[in-house]
């Protein structure tokens, strides 16, 4: 189903998926410094759940980049 | 030199609203994006990163609501939501007018709108 929908990433996108690269790692970093930090082991726990969720993310983002790689021009099209 | 107490360089609460603002501000981004993207499978993801950071956004907020570390605003008095009620209501009779003058002109056009606020069951599958 992928494949089927896939097409070269605009300009755009790549922007977009860059900045929301930097958003997940800006949240993934204050999770685990929160959890580092915070003294309510109950807290402690969601913020490094958090932190997983945003690890996550992050590899979606990247994912998503390496699977239009192939598909991007070599050349700027008209 | 700093001072030699046990305090962490900010208390957890302020630690958790720079979580919360934050997720705010991506689950913003995310929504941008999404409207923005071309590529089916790029749209589905941004999607699915909208409604996972929302979820988060609200799992945050409940946790720190529960342990007090933020209240939501106060409450809204009957008097303002009657005032909201009757002005909503003659915005939708107006419309309702505009809706009938326009259908008399352009044919297939004249379903009615849902009256007072019930919830439409309709479901349309195709919303790109």
């Amino acid at each position: 189903m992928q494949s089927m929908n896939m097409q070269p990433l605009t300009g755009k996108e790549l922007e977009y998926i860059v900045d929301s690269i930097s958003n997940e790692e800006l949240l993934l970093k204050q999770c685990a410094a929160t959890a580092a930090s915070i003294q309510q082991p109950a807290i402690q726990q969601v913020c490094l759940q958090f932190a997983r969720t945003h690890e996550h993310h992050m590899n979606l983002l990247l994912n998503a980049l390496q699977q239009h790689q192939q598909l991007a021009p070599m050349q700027p099209q008209q | 030199m700093y001072p030699q107490n046990n305090m962490s360089f900010m208390p957890a609460e302020d630690l958790l609203h720079t979580i919360l603002a934050d997720l705010k501000r991506t689950v913003g981004e995310y929504t941008t994006a999404t409207t923005e993207s071309n590529c089916s499978s790029v749209r589905q993801m941004f999607t699915d990163l909208t409604n996972d950071t929302l979820r988060a956004q609200g799992d945050l907020y409940r946790l720190m609501s529960q342990n007090n570390m933020y209240s939501a605003s106060s409450k809204a008095l009957r008097v303002d939501l009657d005032k909201q009620i009757q002005e909503a209501r003659k915005k939708q009779q107006e419309c309702q007018q505009f809706i009938q003058q326009k259908s008399s002109s352009a044919g297939g056009y004249g379903q009615p709108m849902h009256q007072q606020g019930q919830p439409s069951h309709q479901h349309n599958p195709y919303y790109m």
